[in-house]
């Protein structure tokens, strides 16, 4: 991958790993999955806004496979529950631009 | 005066001269135009049909075939000589010549439409389903205008759409801000057109349609706009009528023999190849060849969106469509060192590369303008398609070894693995658990109708959000599709229809979504009137779904999504009820909000189309993604609140 590629998708996953990672903690597998499978396609900024459950999460990335995603049941589990907690119904919008 | 006319009618004057002595004696200029008239056509009527000028009564023993009459006539007759069968028409009453020679030539056979571009969609998908010529006309201006979209939608297919309008303004009158006329009108088409042309004389019409047909139909194909002042159908002219085929070279290229040879040597020593393909394989009736080819080396398969699909998708190499921007984003195969495109345009929609840096790039295509626009190219191929696969396939069979052939089997085995890992995973798509809700989700209503479809069944596909998914087309004689790569919407329900009117023994089923809908229903009337059994199925969440998205992506975190406050999407608040708009045109069709309520009214459409008669489905679809309120905002402008009167 090339510099100015990694700088993309650094940029890009910004936001994500703001609200997520702990340099102390591991990193979450969902969030795992979810950088090593989504981002190829499009970057966080069509769904960072979005907060739901677990279970609509799960509706978005199915949806997703209508799209040519491809991933196992156990990685869509994964991913949908990182996002249900991460990104879930009562998180505020940390990126939301005050304005 | 007497004198004068006999000095004319033996050619001893010219019009131009005989027009300015009867001026000179005294006559004004409408007055001596007006004996000119006269005198032209009381001629004509005596000399009769056909009396052939001397040119052409040496042609008339080859193809060549002399004409007198109207211009109007002239049109007609050299269409049929151009092999055309319909004419897709809106109505201009300075056509009237052209009328009134369709009544003793049946075999030209004129579509009235009611809506310019519906009408151009209908010729372009007849022509693009048939492979075979065809003319949409309309009103000189005002009607042309309203044909653009569709004339922009052939230049981005590439479709040899031929379009004719007549200038509104009288060749003796032109420039005086006439009714209807526009300076120059033949300009605005001219940048969507591979030519365009304004026929100087009557009797030039019919050497100005050969050119257009063939200027249309020489590969790469475009459309072609041809016009002429509106008098000249009404002139009587002595003219030569030609078939096609006499001026069209319809040319077909073979690739350069040198570069075809390092084109296969560089695929049998790539480690992984990768093939690409786009709609010239479809045009040049070659995806049995793309298949060869691609077994040949054990090559994957993708395609970058294009028109048709141009490879079985349920073939073991097909490795799916590319979703993303860039080759690289697909899930596999990783590490291709060699790309060859067969034929695809490669629209690029972002600042990268669509074959990345890196690979070495072969470009096969006829369509050689766009070369090496974007991409680094190591091998251009310059050539028909068909051939061009001809060609390689020969000479990698020539380059192949044992040792080649294993490690080509070796290859074919894994990307096997691949695509029936991802086959697995793709019809997991029924887990979402979504699946069974009401009001049906997109993906629901697209597997419902992929389960439904006929084995060889045409999907016309203008439902921009929707990615279709589980239909498995095959160009080898399997479902079809006929996207819309243009994008200049309310082309779905035209093109369907121009599809059943080219193929009327294959199942047609038109997937629209409810904004593209609203752009161009008027063809359900044709499909009335013509009796084309057509299945339309709307995907209606009353709202600009793809538009919606790519907004919040554009603008994330934005006010819009801070306060639900989103002008531009919603098309709810009343609800559209396309069933009922069907019914205006003569055309049944329900309202569906559940699986098992599409899965009644499927059935009821089939009925219908055995029956020879078009429906519709309206299926009523979830908004999802984000931002979507239950009830979404609607700005509010409330004229009830400004009236002061009760009227």
């Amino acid at each position: 991958m090339s510099f100015v590629r990694k700088a993309v998708l650094a940029l890009a996953l910004a936001p994500v790993l703001a609200v997520t990672c702990n340099a102390q903690q591991p990193e979450n597998k969902g969030l795992t999955v979810l950088k090593a499978k989504c981002f190829q396609c499009h970057t966080d900024a069509m769904w960072r806004d979005h907060r739901q459950g677990a279970r609509g999460w799960e509706a978005t990335i199915y949806r997703m496979v209508g799209r040519g995603g491809l991933w196992t049941a156990e990685e869509i589990k994964l991913m949908a529950d990182y996002l249900g907690t991460d990104f879930g119904p009562n998180v505020p919008r940390a990126n939301v631009q005050a304005r | 005066m007497r004198d004068l006319v006999v000095k004319y009618l033996s050619k001893g004057v010219s019009r131009r001269k005989f027009v300015t002595s009867l001026t000179k004696a005294g006559l004004t200029m409408t007055a001596a135009q007006s004996v000119l008239s006269s005198v032209t056509s009381a001629t004509l009527a005596q000399t009769g049909p056909a009396a052939p000028a001397a040119g052409a009564v040496a042609a008339a023993t080859g193809p060549v075939k002399p004409f007198q009459g109207t211009g109007g006539a002239a049109f007609a007759e050299q269409l049929i000589a151009s092999g055309v069968k319909y004419v897709f028409g809106n109505s201009a009453s300075e056509d009237a010549e052209f009328y009134e020679a369709l009544v003793d030539r049946p075999q030209l056979k004129y579509v009235l439409t009611p809506h310019e571009g519906p009408g151009a969609a209908m010729a372009a998908g007849y022509i693009k389903a048939s492979g075979e010529p065809a003319i949409v006309m309309q009103a000189g201006s005002v009607g042309m205008m309203n044909a653009m979209g569709q004339i922009f939608n052939a230049h981005k297919e590439q479709t040899p759409l031929v379009v004719y309008s007549y200038r509104t303004d009288q060749s003796r009158r032109a420039g005086r801000d006439g009714f209807e006329e526009v300076l120059n009108q033949e300009q605005i088409v001219q940048p969507m057109t591979k030519y365009t042309w304004l026929a100087r004389r009557a009797d030039m019409i019919p050497e100005t349609v050969r050119r257009a047909f063939k200027a249309a139909w020489t590969p790469p194909y475009g459309p072609a706009y041809i016009s002429w002042h509106s008098d000249y159908n009404n002139d009587r002219v002595r003219t030569e009528i030609i078939p096609q085929d006499q001026v069209d070279p319809r040319m077909r290229v073979r690739p350069n023999p040198d570069d075809v040879q390092r084109a296969a040597k560089l695929l049998v020593e790539a480690k992984m190849p990768l093939m690409v393909v786009g709609d010239e394989v479809y045009k040049a009736k070659a995806a049995n060849k793309a298949v060869k080819f691609a077994e040949l080396l054990g090559m994957p398969v993708t395609q970058v969106r294009q028109v048709w699909a141009n490879f079985p998708e349920s073939h073991p190499l097909w490795v799916g469509n590319l979703a993303g921007a860039s080759l690289a984003s697909l899930p596999y195969p990783k590490g291709v060192d060699v790309v060859i495109n067969v034929g695809n345009k490669f629209q690029h929609n972002g600042p990268g590369p669509i074959v990345p840096r890196g690979p070495m790039f072969i470009d096969m295509r006829i369509d050689h303008w766009s070369m090496g626009n974007v991409m680094l190219t190591e091998v251009p191929l310059v050539a028909d398609v068909g051939y061009g696969l001809d060609d390689l396939i020969a000479a990698v069979e020539q380059l192949l070894t044992p040792a080649l052939k294993l490690k080509i089997t070796e290859r074919t085995e894994d990307v096997m693995k691949f695509s029936t890992m991802a086959k697995t995973l793709r019809a997991q798509i029924t887990n979402s658990p979504d699946w069974d809700q009401s009001p049906l989700i997109t993906d629901r209503l697209t597997w419902e109708v992929a389960k439904f479809s006929d084995p060889d069944a045409i999907i016309v596909h203008e439902a921009g959000s929707v990615n279709l998914h589980s239909f498995d087309f095959n160009p080898l004689g399997g479902r079809e599709l006929f996207f819309y790569y243009g994008a200049h919407l309310g082309s779905g329900v035209g093109t369907a229809a121009g599809v059943k009117l080219a193929r009327p023994n294959q199942q047609v089923i038109c997937l629209v979504g409810d904004g593209s809908f609203v752009f161009g229903p008027t063809a359900l009337w044709n499909m009335a009137r013509l009796q084309l059994p057509v299945i339309t199925v709307v995907y209606n969440n009353h709202a600009y779904g793809g538009p919606h998205s790519r907004v919040i992506n554009n603008v994330p975190g934005g006010r819009m999504v801070q306060t639900g406050q989103f002008v531009h999407d919603y098309l709810g608040n009343p609800d559209m009820d396309m069933a009922a708009i069907a019914k205006g045109f003569g055309v049944d069709g329900e309202v569906v909000q559940s699986p098992a309520q599409l899965r009644e009214a499927l059935a009821r459409a089939r009925k219908h189309t055995v029956e020879g008669k078009p429906y519709l489905i309206d299926a009523q679809i979830a908004r999802k993604g984000v931002g979507w309120a239950e009830n979404p905002w609607v700005p509010p402008i409330r004229v009830a609140d400004m009236r002061t009167k009760k009227v």
